[in-house]
């Protein structure tokens, strides 16, 4: 790369400010801080230099808009059914209130605001160096149940299951996923389908849903068990499959060494399991 | 920094422009697209095309302001002008589709959240959401990428494997950023790709471009510059 050694490092030199090396003018990174090319570290630092400058404030505003054109440039069509998921989990969360001359953070730059507001949700500092990867609570809940409804049935067709998604979404259901510590496990059913566990250890309770569980005859129906050390307690009938999708079940009072298991039952159920499980997931607790 | 710096930084670069020609069919290797001709390559700043109307900001600011009252069918409005490009963006930098897809509904759910917290004053919606989602992608590859201790050797060889398979959406964008991309010089536009289409740090793309660090910071964002001068967006 010939070019690059075209342009001595020492012609970026800052005019009035002769003796000053390049290294320490944080405002040659504004490129690479625009595009995310930086590490936490440098970050922070460029922040920091922002906060006391405002014609880089507008450099970063301008390579910004350059740089939301880059992400036009290669958008790609995103798959049918996403939009509704995404508005149906839009509609699980509680959006932030406007920042106020009152509000106790004060005006929030605007390129911090969304650490700030998450700090403000999670009740944690605002650090100068933030983590790589910060949960992001609600937004995490609301994936999973978005991620959920991925796994109830990936194409969402019609009005008659957004209906249903709407109208049979408990209260219970919204809790666990609301909870602040679920966790999503998913496993390969052995007879066909897969099946997807959304659980809360702190209530103790999962939402249970499958997806392309093989049709069963109607002399019989799949039931869903909580296998512990004490045996296996009957968590209930899996209703009938609709568009590949089956659930969501919520199951409550998860015991120590409860494991969920999936067998295939005289119709309408048994006391006890019958036949071999043909899913067996262990839920860690 | 003093804006006749930046006019003699960006000069400095255009004296280089001789090379963009050349360098023409490397990018094609970045963007993905077919090479419609090889004259196709427009001067330093493009005007816009007829019919383009607003710029693409400007609407989905209108909409962010009305999502922050709750309005849902302001935000199916935000989804419609804002999912394509942020799942394009995520899925170059992610590749995994599933990831990049759940990445894409995770910013959107962000937008829903935080767009009181939108200030039209500051900058486009566009901008806004772009920013947030380049972002939440590269902290996503990052921590999967230490996660792994995945050689930067192997992330040089990925490099190649560039071929996003969905089509890519056709717009005005698409066509304008592309002509504009041919405008930058080689280091310049490699240094750009490099670091927004595929997450990499300045420091990872001067050790795959074997240049200075110093010398991609400042590429980078010269880069931007003449991109944002021949996009004309202010």
């Amino acid at each position: 790369m010939p070019e690059g050694r075209k342009l001595p490092a020492g012609r970026l030199r800052a005019p009035g400010r002769p003796g000053r090396l390049r290294r320490a003018d944080p405002h040659t990174l504004v490129g690479a801080y625009v595009m995310d090319a930086v590490t936490d570290d440098d970050r922070a630092r460029f922040e920091q230099h922002l906060a006391g400058c405002e014609t880089c404030r507008a450099e970063v505003r301008g390579l910004r808009e350059a740089a939301a054109r880059l992400a036009a440039a290669a958008a790609i069509r995103p798959r049918a059914g996403l939009r509704e998921q995404t508005m149906l989990a839009a509609g699980q969360i509680r959006q932030l209130p406007p920042v106020t001359r009152d509000s106790p953070a004060g005006r929030v730059p605007w390129w911090r605001a969304g650490r700030h507001a998450l700090a403000r949700l999670t009740g944690a500092a605002v650090a100068g160096r933030p983590r790589a990867w910060v949960p992001r609570l609600a937004v995490a809940v609301a994936v999973v149940f978005a991620i959920a409804a991925v796994a109830m049935g990936t194409a969402m067709h019609g009005a008659e299951n957004r209906l249903d998604l709407a109208q049979g979404r408990s209260h219970a259901i919204a809790i666990v996923l609301g909870a602040p510590d679920v966790t999503m496990l998913t496993a390969q059913v052995s007879t066909g389908g897969s099946a997807t566990v959304v659980m809360s250890h702190r209530d103790g309770a999962l939402v249970f849903t499958a997806a392309g569980l093989p049709a069963l005859p109607g002399s019989s129906s799949y039931e869903l068990w909580l296998m512990g050390p004490g045996g296996p307690r009957s968590a209930g009938v899996l209703p009938a499959a609709r568009g590949g999708m089956t659930g969501p079940m919520v199951i409550s009072g998860l015991a120590a060494g409860d494991k969920v298991g999936l067998t295939v039952e005289p119709a309408g159920g048994s006391g006890r399991p019958t036949s071999p499980p043909i899913l067996m997931l262990g839920l860690g607790i | 920094m003093p804006n006749h710096v930046v006019a003699a930084v960006t000069a400095a670069s255009r004296s280089a422009g001789g090379q963009a020609k050349r360098a023409v069919s490397a990018e094609y290797r970045y963007m993905n697209v077919p090479r419609t001709g090889p004259g196709a390559s427009g001067g330093p700043r493009e005007t816009a095309l007829p019919g383009s109307g607003e710029p693409p900001g400007a609407e989905l600011g209108a909409l962010l302001v009305r999502v922050a009252r709750g309005d849902e069918d302001a935000f199916r409005g935000v989804f419609d002008h804002a999912a394509g490009p942020v799942l394009g963006t995520v899925r170059r930098i992610l590749r995994d589709p599933a990831q990049s897809e759940e990445v894409m509904q995770e910013v959107l759910l962000e937008v829903w959240r935080t767009a009181a917290r939108f200030d039209p004053d500051v900058g486009s919606g566009a901008a806004w959401i772009m920013t947030l989602a380049h972002r939440r992608a590269v902290d996503r590859v990052r921590s999967e990428r230490s996660a792994a201790r995945r050689e930067l050797r192997a992330a040089a060889a990925s490099v190649e494997y560039d071929e996003v398979t969905e089509a890519v959406e056709l717009n005005l964008d698409h066509e304008r950023v592309r002509r504009c991309l041919t405008s930058l010089t080689e280091l310049q536009r490699e240094a750009v790709t490099l670091a927004y289409y595929h997450g990499y740090t300045y420091r990872e793309v001067a050790e795959l471009l074997g240049v200075a660090v110093g010398t991609v910071k400042t590429r980078m964002r010269d880069g931007l510059i003449r991109l944002r001068d021949c996009l004309g967006v202010e």
